[in-house]
């Protein structure tokens, strides 16, 4: 059943102008982030670890968490333009389940934005900045713990767009979210707050590890705030009535 | 308010068995909003393979009353019954599986063609894709399939609206206002599409409108609404018999029929000239007797004309004194 629900939304991003965000974006922050690099290159050292820090200083603390958000307020807002909401809410399938297919997809289109920034990253450092050797490996594992950290954000944006039938605000509670969350992964509360896990797990502007293999409680944390996000939404869906605008 | 209720109702059959069947029953519905009653102690029964005419101005509950029969808002009192089970979490999913519905205006995506719209419901309704091939025949949409549904006219919006209703042969559909802005074209072509799906999709059908006349060629089984409270249900023709008027009568000599009339304990009123005198509603037999005694006493019968309601003039006088016109 939750298959079904999942190869509907997926089915709704279709041709949707949520793809020109999901390409666009990330190419803005690779361009601040390299000529950052480029114009730094006294105080920074000339290798693709410090490129990185560049790289996810612009990305993480202004792009990532506002895309999330973007990302959630428009699978939301599909729902709240045109009756929607009666469709869905009227086909024969769990309530939660349509949540939670939209949380699946928005981690599915997080995964692909962080391979699409790796593959900026990479031509940036290659072709652009012209950096000797390749990038490390640990790059990739930073990228993917960031679509772990980004969990329990998914949930919280899709929350609040589902409640709120603004477009803007999920976005512009991501970028304050984005500053925050750096704000609490510098002060060491990263476990503490979903958009520092978000930072955390990127390890953004940091070439040592920002978890110092604190791995599983990273992962609890990121599990126990979507899981919050999540049961809260299942709660709504259910009690409340269905309003279509 | 009177609450009328019809007292005929043909025998439905459900798969061999003997006794009549409501596919959808409600008892003590309710819905309030603070102190707003939107619904009020509704018991609606509507008849396997009827269509159902669910009538009322705007406001009245209807489109209430059909979101709790969905399960998608949740009633502040009483029960829904739809295919013989009880509407709750529990049911909710097996009802809504023999169920297709169209509430407050046709739902889509409109960056998405019709096809990619209808496979999202086949999706969520778990029916195979012929099914699509199928439905968009039964509404005529096949060539437009491949169409951005933001280009549709409402029209179109509200046929593709239909076609996922349809997804699956659903038992029961809900359709509320379908004929909501659409010409007098589109209106037409509406009607002809609903009164044909008990005989080509087997369903029955719960429509709601706030005018009567532009159900009452289709619906079999009329329930009328305002204010939350349910002020008839029942065979169509139960209604229409509320239709005979009053009884226009014209005559040569109006006081020779003033006394006649006195005679006979009937209460004349004015017909908008001397010559003219207004009656209540008659059985044709007693008429037949009035017009013979008028005529043999020397008033002069010259017309006699049955002024019969409409539909709408008894919906009209239900809705706005909540109880039938005299």
């Amino acid at each position: 059943m939750l298959m079904r629900c999942i190869l509907a939304e997926n089915r709704k991003l279709h041709g949707a102008v949520i793809w020109l965000v999901f390409l666009v974006v990330p190419i803005i922050s690779a361009l601040y982030g390299t000529v950052n690099f480029l114009q730094n290159l006294g105080l920074l050292t000339f290798d693709w670890y410090n490129l990185w820090t560049q790289h996810t200083l612009f990305y993480t603390l202004f792009f990532f968490a506002p895309m999330v958000g973007v990302y959630a307020a428009y699978l939301w807002r599909l729902e709240h333009l045109g009756h929607n909401w009666n469709l869905i809410m009227a086909a024969p399938v769990r309530r939660s389940y349509v949540f939670l297919a939209k949380f699946l997809v928005v981690a599915k289109m997080t995964l692909l934005t962080q391979g699409w920034v790796f593959l900026l990253y990479l031509l940036a450092g290659k072709l652009w900045a012209r950096l000797p050797g390749w990038p490390p490996a640990m790059i990739v594992i930073w990228l993917l713990r960031g679509v772990l950290g980004s969990l329990g954000v998914i949930a919280f944006e899709l929350l609040l767009a589902m409640i709120i039938r603004s477009f803007a605000v999920p976005v512009l509670v991501g970028l304050a979210g984005g500053v925050s969350g750096m704000l609490a992964a510098s002060r060491g509360f990263a476990l503490l707050w979903p958009f520092a896990l978000m930072q955390a797990g990127m390890n953004s502007n940091r070439k040592e590890d920002m978890l110092g293999g604190q791995f599983a409680p990273f992962v609890l944390a990121c599990l126990i705030w979507a899981g919050v996000f999540l049961s809260l939404a299942a709660m709504l869906l259910r009690a409340r009535d269905v309003r279509a605008e | 308010m009177m609450t009328v209720q019809g007292t005929e109702r043909p025998a439905i059959h459900r798969k061999g068995e003997d006794t009549m069947t409501n596919i959808i029953e409600t008892q003590d519905l309710c819905k309030t909003y603070g102190s707003h009653t939107a619904v009020d102690h509704l018991d609606l029964q509507v008849p396997e393979g009827s269509v159902y005419g669910f009538i009322g101005p705007n406001g009245a509950g209807k489109s209430t009353t059909m979101k709790m029969l969905l399960g998608l808002i949740h009633p502040t009192g009483g029960t829904v019954r739809l295919l013989g089970q009880r509407m709750n979490e529990h049911n909710r999913r097996a009802i809504l599986r023999h169920t297709g519905s169209l509430i407050e205006s046709p739902a889509g995506y409109a960056h998405l063609t019709a096809q990619e719209n209808l496979q999202i419901v086949a999706d969520l309704k778990q029916v195979p894709r012929k099914e699509i091939d199928r439905v968009l025949e039964i509404v005529h949409l096949k060539e437009y399939r491949r169409r951005k549904v933001g280009q549709y006219s409402l029209g179109m919006r509200q046929r593709l609206g239909i076609a996922q209703a349809l997804l699956g042969s659903p038992e029961l559909l809900v359709l509320d206002e379908p004929t909501n802005g659409l010409d007098p074209a589109g209106i037409q072509e509406m009607r002809s599409l609903i009164s044909e799906m008990p005989c080509t999709c087997g369903a029955t059908v719960l429509i709601s409108s706030h005018l009567l006349n532009e159900l009452e060629m289709i619906v079999d089984h009329v329930g009328i609404i305002n204010n939350g409270q349910l002020l008839f249900q029942g065979p169509l023709e139960n209604l229409r018999r509320h239709s005979q008027g009053d009884i226009l009568l014209e005559v040569l000599n109006p006081v020779q029929a003033r006394r006649v009339l006195g005679t006979a304990r009937i209460s004349a009123g004015d017909g908008g000239a001397p010559d003219r005198l207004l009656l209540p509603a008659l059985s044709p037999r007693l008429l037949a007797e009035l017009v013979q005694q008028l005529a043999d006493q020397g008033a002069g019968v010259v017309g006699v004309t049955r002024r019969t309601k409409t539909l709408e003039e008894i919906f009209l006088s239900l809705t706005e004194t909540g109880k039938e016109v005299g």
